[in-house]
């Protein structure tokens, strides 16, 4: 089985060993150990593909979009859970109908809708889109997690003549911490490891995105130079991996959470 | 306590509760707010105006869209690269719904089974799952490249030149290209939803097993298969729903080429509305899409309340 594993994971481990070989060696043999390591390939990473500003613009965007989505996810799904309010069944079933809507249902729309309100290609459009698309997912991970919450903390708080958002902000959200830190790490990899969103609503002239970024170096190239690429690979998957291997436990445990879209 | 009469307490009585009431408004719509704000925003909204677009002959060059009626449905029905989009999605997604079921299952339990080395193993499978889609699929793509790919370098350095193929250019081969990029991404998550399955095998059921003599294809077969059913619901659906939205590995890897034998639905509507500007029969299409899942979400809704409330 080990074995297995190995193979199965090998398409990495030769983009890591072909991005310190030189582009002749990688064509004449794939699997070849190079005869002295090209660094020069991870500095052109830099010079040439200039991945250091959007690591940057991918970390902040990142950090905007977890910020944003524990803000107001946990809140809504307190409230949508626990608290009796006019409409509450019926915005559960909206929230809840929204893990089931594809992308390329609001795509056009949502790009024209971008365009009315002048935010058209901007990190503001990407970031409304990417907060409202996890909404849904985080709104019931987190209801998933309340249900383990023991009530009676926030009764009590109650008849102790608590509003209703100091309860939510002094007793239930450090509750939910644990949950948060699976959303955290979740949503950082997702929207770092982002493409396909960022490309199509920053479009690839502006978007500055990690992933982006990588695409338009590919596609100014008429020869694929697979030494600069793998580079490139390699450089933007170290920070998915460190988490990983860090997280992995609360990987598998998120997952299985009902973390799933 | 002193005695107050009852009429001259009812009404402070009632506006206490009338303010606590709107005390109870107010925190809602602070807490509610923004997430319905931003939702139904971004959302419910181009949701909705999709609908709408889906009337129009809109090419987004002009200022107000042109009311064309059902003009676009019907022209749905006789478009044969639309009918062609549809066989293709559904044969990817056949594909995709018996691996991640039967594949991911074997895998799960052969893991399971594991003593030695049970983390690290697990977590290999696991990888993939976690690179961008624009990383595998460029892992993929050099793979399967013609001229200078891995694959077909190993085979001809091993003598096999003739067994080298255009592996993304073939329009018998690239239907199986995108699957196992699609595949190799995803079996890590779906062997750990059965492997979640598998911890909630009580043990007892497994020490009967062991007494009763029984060899591991029998406790697959009597035990561990009847327990795992939910999950099987569950993978099957969600892969499911992987295959019909099957879209982002197309823009990354084949563009809906060789020609046309690539376009999944989600690639079309994309090809449409993104890089052709006809918005309007694009919104179409995703219209009729989004009804036929219709059917798919109402029972994967029905699946995710279920565990809700398990949850």
């Amino acid at each position: 089985m080990l074995v297995a594993g190995l193979a199965f994971v090998s398409p990495c481990f030769l983009a890591v060993l072909n991005s310190v070989k030189t582009l002749p060696e990688i064509i004449q043999s794939p699997t070849a150990l190079p005869e002295r390591l090209a660094v020069e390939n991870y500095q052109y990473v830099f010079t040439g593909v200039q991945l250091a500003g959007p690591m940057v613009n991918s970390f902040l965007m990142s950090a905007a979009v977890i910020g944003c989505l524990v803000t107001i996810a946990p809140m809504a799904a307190w409230s949508l859970m626990r608290r009796r309010m006019a409409a509450g069944r019926g915005l559960r079933l909206l929230f809840l109908a929204g893990l089931t809507i594809p992308f390329q249902i609001i795509m056009v729309p949502l790009l024209q809708e971008f365009r009315l309100l002048g935010i058209q290609f901007t990190y503001l459009a990407l970031l409304a889109h990417h907060v409202s698309w996890g909404l849904p997912l985080c709104i019931f991970i987190y209801s998933g997690f309340m249900a383990s919450i023991p009530k009676e903390l926030e009764e009590a708080a109650a008849i102790d003549g608590c509003g209703p958002i100091a309860i939510y902000w002094r007793i239930v959200f450090p509750l939910l911490a644990p949950c948060t830190i699976t959303i955290v790490i979740f949503w950082g990899l997702w929207i770092w490891n982002d493409f396909m969103q960022a490309f199509i609503i920053m479009g690839s002239a502006k978007g500055q995105l990690v992933f982006v970024q990588l695409w338009r170096f590919l596609s100014d190239q008429y020869v694929k130079n697979w030494n600069y690429i793998f580079a490139g690979v390699v450089v933007l998957s170290v920070p998915v991996t460190v988490l990983y291997v860090a997280m992995q436990r609360r990987f598998v445990k998120g997952l299985t959470a009902g973390s799933f879209k | 306590m002193t005695s107050v009469p009852e009429a001259g307490l009812q009404p402070e009585h009632r506006r206490a509760k009338r303010v606590a009431a709107v005390r109870e408004g107010l925190a809602s719509l602070v807490l509610c707010g923004p997430a319905v704000l931003v939702y139904v925003g971004f959302i419910v909204l181009p949701a909705i105006l999709g609908f709408a677009y889906s009337l129009t002959d809109w090419t987004g060059w002009t200022r107000w869209p042109n009311y064309v009626g059902l003009a676009n449905f019907r022209e749905l029905f006789h478009d044969t690269r639309f009918l062609a989009a549809i066989r293709f999605t559904l044969f990817e997604t056949m594909l995709l719904v018996l691996f991640f079921t039967v594949g991911a299952m074997i895998l799960a339990v052969l893991l399971d089974r594991l003593r030695r080395l049970k983390g690290l193993i697990r977590a290999l499978f696991f990888y993939p799952y976690i690179l961008s889609i624009l990383v595998s699929a460029l892992l993929f793509q050099y793979l399967a490249n013609y001229r200078e790919g891995a694959l077909n370098t190993m085979l001809r350095a091993l003598g096999l030149g003739a067994a080298a193929q255009d592996w993304m250019g073939d329009p018998a081969l690239v239907p199986y290209f995108i699957f196992a990029l699609v595949a190799w991404s995803g079996l890590g998550f779906f062997s750990t939803l059965y492997l979640a399955g598998l911890q909630t095998v009580p043990n007892e059921l497994y020490e009967a097993a062991a007494i009763d003599g029984a060899g591991p294809l029998s406790v697959f077969v009597r035990i561990q298969f009847p327990m795992l059913i939910p999950v099987i619901t569950t993978a099957s659906v969600l892969a499911l729903i992987t295959g019909v939205n099957l879209f982002s590995q197309i823009v990354v890897t084949t563009q809906g080429g060789p020609g046309y034998r690539t376009f999944t639905v989600g690639y079309y509507i994309y090809w449409l509305g993104v890089l052709n500007n006809r918005q309007g029969y694009a919104s179409a299409v995703s219209f009729v899409t989004f009804a036929a899942l219709v059917g798919v979400a109402a029972l994967q809704v029905a699946l995710l309340r279920r565990k809700a409330v398990q949850l």
